[in-house]
């Protein structure tokens, strides 16, 4: 008998020796698995178990200085006080043709 | 929690096996396209995130999966241990899985790689049990019922008697039935390697056992 032919029957002989778990253990095997992948999240649930306080800070963020650019704006641009007019611009007054100048 | 599901939690979740997960998927381009449109059904909704779908694969697949884990954890508990968490592996990373592609090599690679780290595990940290591994290997012989035949024992005993590596190829030649390349991809191994294991492994058998076959 050649190495081949050898090889080839022990091949055969020895399939039988390949383990079968019986349905019992296959059906809880696969209860099992089916329990645990349900309970899996999935890559686009763990995405967004991540994203989602990332997006939520970053709103938040983005609120927070909109909201502060828009109150410094306004801030400077309120009108002028007249305390502060005639600490800056001169007042000219005219009285019979003389023209008399305050605040400088 | 079981023998399986602690070497599980302690090892597979390493960086060495991600990689190998990792390269597992991408090695599988050599293989021919799956040709079972259900099964490739299946996997395009799995990937769509219906879980449901997944037991398609789980039916298909989990019987041969628990046999190459037995063949080389040689227990019944490990070996369901460890079938069950190459599926749920497999499902974790199913978003890494080509579409168009069998996924018997993929869960097959999974299970191999999860069954030969169980083994490292206990060989490094069970030493008390390996060296009562004689008794422990005689009792789960039980699960195989082609063990009431002489010929069976004898052929079991033989490639049993084969260290480590040579031991495993023999068995998933011998017993499951792989190819030489489908060996390779499943150990992480060349193919070259997994013929010189072999070649020495079938010397050794030859002649262990050559009076059955005179």
């Amino acid at each position: 008998m050649t190495d081949e032919q050898f090889f080839e029957r022990l091949r055969d002989d020895a399939r039988p020796l390949r383990y079968e778990a019986d349905d019992v253990a296959l059906t809880r095997l696969a209860a099992r698995v089916r329990e645990r992948v349900a309970a899996e999240p999935t890559v686009a649930q763990l995405l967004a178990r991540w994203f989602r306080p990332v997006a939520v800070s970053l709103a938040t963020l983005a609120l927070v200085a909109t909201l502060s650019v828009q109150w410094y704006e306004r801030n400077q641009q309120q009108p002028v006080t007249l305390d502060a007019a005639m600490s800056t611009d001169a007042v000219e007054i005219s009285v019979d043709g003389n023209t008399y100048t305050l605040g400088q | 929690m079981t023998y399986a599901a602690t070497i599980y939690g302690g090892l597979v979740n390493g960086p060495l096996v991600l990689d190998r997960l990792i390269f597992a998927v991408q090695d599988e381009a050599s293989i021919t396209a799956s040709d079972d449109p259900i099964e490739r059904r299946a996997i395009d909704a799995v990937k769509n995130g219906d879980a449901g779908s997944y037991d398609v694969l789980v039916s298909k697949y989990m019987k041969r999966v628990v046999s190459i884990a037995w063949g080389i954890v040689r227990n019944a508990t490990d070996a369901e241990d460890l079938a069950q968490e190459a599926f749920v592996k497999a499902f974790q990373t199913i978003g890494r899985f080509r579409s168009g592609e069998p996924f018997g090599p993929w869960i097959y690679r999974i299970v191999t790689n999860l069954s030969l780290d169980a083994l490292k595990h206990r060989t490094r940290f069970r030493h008390e049990e390996i060296s009562e591994a004689e008794p422990a290997a005689r009792r789960d012989r039980a699960d195989l019922p082609a063990m009431a035949n002489e010929l069976s024992r004898r052929i079991d005993d033989a490639i049993e008697s084969l260290p480590g590596m040579q031991r495993i190829v023999a068995r998933l030649s011998l017993v499951e039935q792989f190819e030489h390349g489908e060996i390779a991809r499943m150990m992480g191994l060349t193919e070259g390697t997994v013929r010189s294991h072999l070649s020495i492994a079938r010397g050794k058998l030859m002649e262990k056992l050559a009076d059955l076959y005179d």
